[in-house]
């Protein structure tokens, strides 16, 4: 048997690792040979953690290369969609149907929301045999204790791996903290029968649609005394002087409606008001 | 801060474009003063604000309050008697660094000492730009002013130091080149009961930009925030920063509200109601 891979990843805090830790004492458990390298930088502070598990008769890079993953298993969609190019053209996909905005993600300044993807498995369900998109952590809260829905992740990713109960419970039990040990395995085999789900069926999915606004920029020509005022504070270069030093509204579709040249207009001539938005990503899927 | 098309309510639109030159930061400043008596919450019919003679001064006239262009330096008085009269209403001055702090010196120092329920909102831009570029009392030392063609070598006056002295109960400065901190310094003068004063740092590209060569519109604005000691301080230090030379940085001024005390008002000791 050639060596089969999985990625497995998720943000800080989601036990990724300890995840991942289970999944490589259940394949020793199984007799295989492991190999298992992860990379959680900013783990802490809910960076991107991944972990790369490889085991067969032998192995021998602990990397899972591009476009090989059997399964990739993640523990939120955008993490999901990050992790894709590692996935096989036929593997299995294993997806938390939960929501993590990462907090190093800018605010869109033209939205003023976190543009976050639409969690729609049409758009990578060509590129995979299974989708599971399934509620862990409400299955993990609904059985007591939301941590454990890590468990119930790799409940879900045990279908498509050749790897025995028994040898996933022991390396349960040595792996979670202790007192959690029932509980973890109940996750597991919660996991185990989960079923994808549509996520608007999940509540507190915040799908809120993020909308682009669109704004009018409109200069009243016999006010304005072409001071050069606005196209020097507007940060979205919209507004600029001509070779006459007359004022031009040269990209209106690029006003974020700051509102900047509104305030320091010294003559009341320039009017930016709000236009019809359109839905650039979220809403329901 | 309310927008340009909320602020336009409470313009004259008749009487619009206003007289002011081109890049002239007085306006700046005239709409965050709309924007603040929004903010505010005061009745346009209830809002009095009276002007001396000068430049700013004239943007009384495209303000769509109760209004009275008074003579020159005169207006704190004719102030304090609309609130006499009238207590009810919200009385401001407008008036100019020349206009205020010259001709008018003697009655803003009693406005203030008597502790009238004014705002008086005084526009600095370092000059008399209506009357044709002369020095004023707030013209800094070695500025260039048509009666001061090497420099002006009087020592100019700190106008918030001067109301601070003569009794005024708020006291502040803002900079017309940031017009949200200039709203909310308005609308808490307006807020104060007793007499409210606020030195604008305004400018004025036609005299005094042109004569000192300080650019037009748009770089006079940005002269005005390097004024700012918060700003001008730290940068002076930091000799890596290229673009600024330590030696040229004007004398900077403390910004922000300098002053605030409670004192009883002129209005109710005089027996008027309150
Ligand atoms: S509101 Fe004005 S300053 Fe702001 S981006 Fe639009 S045009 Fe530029
Ligand atoms: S700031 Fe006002 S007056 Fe000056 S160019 Fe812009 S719109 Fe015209
Ligand atoms: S003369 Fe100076 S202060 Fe008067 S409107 Fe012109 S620029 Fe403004």
């Amino acid at each position: 048997m050639s060596a089969r891979g999985v990625v497995l990843a998720g943000v800080g805090g989601q036990g990724v690792v300890l995840a991942s830790a289970v999944l490589a004492e259940a394949a020793l458990r199984s007799d295989f040979e492991v190999k298992q390298s992860e990379v959680h930088g900013m783990a802490q502070r809910g960076g991107a953690v991944v972990s790369h598990i490889r085991y067969g008769e032998t192995v021998a890079s602990p990397v899972v290369p591009l476009a090989s993953a059997d399964v990739l298993a993640a523990f939120e969609w955008a993490e999901a969609l990050r992790w894709m190019p590692y996935l096989a053209p036929r593997g299995a996909l294993v997806v938390d149907a939960r929501r993590i905005v990462p907090p190093g993600a800018c605010k869109d300044h033209r939205t003023w929301g976190v543009p976050y993807p639409a969690m729609d498995t049409a758009t990578v369900a060509h590129r995979v045999a299974d989708v599971l998109l399934i509620d862990a952590s409400g299955i993990a809260a609904s059985l007591g204790n939301p941590k454990t829905a890590n468990s119930v992740v790799m409940g879900a990713v045990s279908r498509f791996l050749d790897i025995d109960d028994v040898a996933w419970e022991k390396a349960i039990t040595r792996f979670v903290p202790p007192g959690t040990e029932e509980l973890n395995i109940a996750a597991f085999h919660a996991g185990q029968e989960a079923g994808s789900v549509r996520p608007e069926a999940i509540p507190d999915l915040g799908l809120d649609p993020i909308q682009q606004r669109s704004y009018r920029i409109e200069v009243d020509h016999s006010w304005c005394k072409d001071c050069g005022i606005c196209p020097t504070v507007c940060p979205e270069f919209c507004l600029a002087m001509d070779h006459a030093h007359r004022l031009v509204v040269v990209d209106e579709a690029a006003c974020i409606g700051c509102r900047l040249c509104e305030a320091l207009c010294p003559d009341f001539a320039i009017r930016i008001s709000v236009g019809d938005p359109a839905v650039v990503s979220g809403g329901a899927p | 801060m309310t927008t340009t098309a909320q602020v336009r309510e409470h313009l004259r639109g008749w009487a619009m474009p206003h007289v002011l030159c081109p890049g002239c930061a007085h306006g700046i400043v005239g709409r965050a003063f709309l924007s603040a008596v929004d903010d505010v919450g005061i009745d346009p019919d209830q809002m009095a604000v009276v002007a001396g003679i000068g430049c700013s001064s004239r943007l009384v006239g495209y303000l769509d309050f109760c209004t009275l262009h008074a003579t020159h330096g005169r207006a704190p008085s004719f102030a304090a008697g609309i609130k006499l009269a009238r207590p009810e209403l919200t009385v401001a001055v407008f008036s100019g660094d020349g206009d205020g702090l010259a001709i008018g010196g003697n009655h803003l120092i009693h406005a203030a000492r008597r502790n009238i329920d004014l705002t008086v909102v005084l526009f600095n831009n370092e000059i008399y730009g209506m009357t044709g570029g002369q020095a004023a009392p707030t013209t800094s030392v070695g500025a260039i002013a048509s009666t001061a063609p090497r420099g002006s070598v009087e020592s100019p006056f700190d106008a918030c130091k001067l109301m601070i002295g003569a009794g005024a109960t708020f006291v502040a400065r803002a900079a017309a080149s940031e017009p949200y901190t200039l709203a909310r310094i308005f609308a808490d003068a307006l807020d104060h009961e007793g007499l409210s004063f606020v030195e604008v740092l305004s400018d004025c590209p036609t005299y005094f930009g042109r004569y000192n060569k300080l650019g037009s519109g748009p770089e006079m604005l940005a002269a005005i925030t390097r004024s700012d000691n918060r700003i001008a301080i730290p940068l002076a230090g930091k000799r890596s920063i290229p673009t600024i030379d330590p030696p040229d940085l004007p004398p900077g001024v403390e910004l922000g509200t300098l002053h605030r005390e409670h004192r009883p008002v002129f209005t109710g000791r005089a027996g008027g109601a309150t």
